[in-house]
């Protein structure tokens, strides 16, 4: 429903990404513009790690400049794409983390919700986003892309499992188990919340 | 307006809903919110949404990934990313493990290459002259 309104979107991000395999550096600057956002909450939401997914993002704009020309509009939305070198970009870099941090060179923590975790313990509803960022942290990898491209992307279930390189079928199911965990996880904590209340 | 009619209209008049006439316009964008509020599956999408938002300047990703595309291009090629992250380090090993076992194979297999003569002897059961060659078997020892 939401993507049958915007109907124009995907041609303008063809005709940026026409203009960046032509070498336009303006273009990439206003596909940046309208999916950089995006991207960097996708990312730093999955990683958890708001420099790493800075990092890339970066990486994801560089590869579209260079692989601009491979973008088959016949194939797929230019932002299902985009999002599909995100999620690699990010599983790579989930990769290397996980390799530094065996060999204890780094430490793997959410770096994105901490730093205003007590501010917004100040009223209910940042109280109830920093929940729901605990248990998008909480939740195993592939759930939590499938929940992000949903709601972050606002990408269906087709393009979800395009993205994920997944059928359909276990892409629908990543996501109601995602869903479901994250309700799980919510009930749970206004649960906590009553009793400390009370 | 219901759903088969949304849909109906929808057949109709294209996906572009702003694009409807009214009355259909409206009845169809009110149907919108009101599922939109009632699926607690959209509900959930805001929440996370939300949730996921982040400070970041566009401006500035866009000044640095334009950087990294000129800095880029000015790379020597031996730095090549792929080669540096971890599966392309496994890969490059395995890659010389394999070179080294093969080159190793290789060495002993010219090294350890017998001969004509080395054969028919081990298979005849005779031993093997000095100057190469089979000696005889003189009591037909070793014979079949």
């Amino acid at each position: 429903m939401r993507a049958a309104v915007s109907i124009d979107q995907p041609r303008v991000d063809d005709d940026l990404l026409a203009r960046i395999a032509a070498g336009s550096q303006s273009a990439l600057s206003e596909l940046i513009a309208r999916h950089g956002r995006g991207l960097r909450m996708f990312a730093a939401r999955y990683l958890g790690n708001a420099g790493d997914a800075e990092d890339v993002v970066q990486e994801v704009f560089v590869t579209v400049w260079k692989q601009a020309a491979r973008f088959d509009p016949a194939k797929g939305r230019a932002s299902t794409w985009l999002y599909r070198i995100t999620a690699n970009r990010c599983i790579d870099q989930r990769r290397r983390r996980a390799l530094r941090g065996f060999i204890g060179l780094d430490d793997i923590r959410d770096e994105v919700a901490s730093p205003e975790a007590d501010a917004e313990a100040t009223t209910a509803a940042r109280q109830e986003l920093a929940i729901v960022r605990d248990g998008l942290s909480r939740l195993p990898e592939r759930q939590r892309m499938a929940v992000l491209l949903r709601a972050v992307g606002d990408l269906d279930i087709a393009a979800i499992a395009e993205v994920m390189g997944s059928s359909v079928g276990s892409a629908e199911q990543l996501l109601v188990r995602g869903r479901r965990a994250l309700r799980d996880h919510l009930a749970m904590a206004a649960a906590g919340r009553g009793r400390e209340s009370s | 307006m219901t759903r088969d009619e949304f849909e109906r209209c929808r057949r109709r008049f294209g996906d572009t809903v702003e694009a409807w006439p009214a009355p259909f316009r409206q009845q169809a964008l009110a149907l919108m919110a009101q599922e939109q509020n009632d699926d607690p599956d959209a509900a959930l999408d805001r929440l996370v949404l939300e949730a996921a938002q982040a400070d970041g300047d566009d401006h500035a990703l866009a000044r640095k990934v334009l950087a990294r595309i000129d800095a880029g291009s000015a790379r020597p090629f031996f730095l090549w990313r792929p080669l540096l992250s971890p599966a392309g380090l496994a890969a490059c090993t395995a890659a010389a493990l394999v070179a080294a076992t093969l080159a190793g194979y290789q060495v002993a297999r010219l090294q350890d290459d017998p001969a004509d003569t080395e054969l028919l002897a081990l298979a005849s059961g005779s031993s093997l002259a000095d100057a190469g060659g089979v000696v005889a078997d003189p009591e037909g020892e070793g014979s079949l």
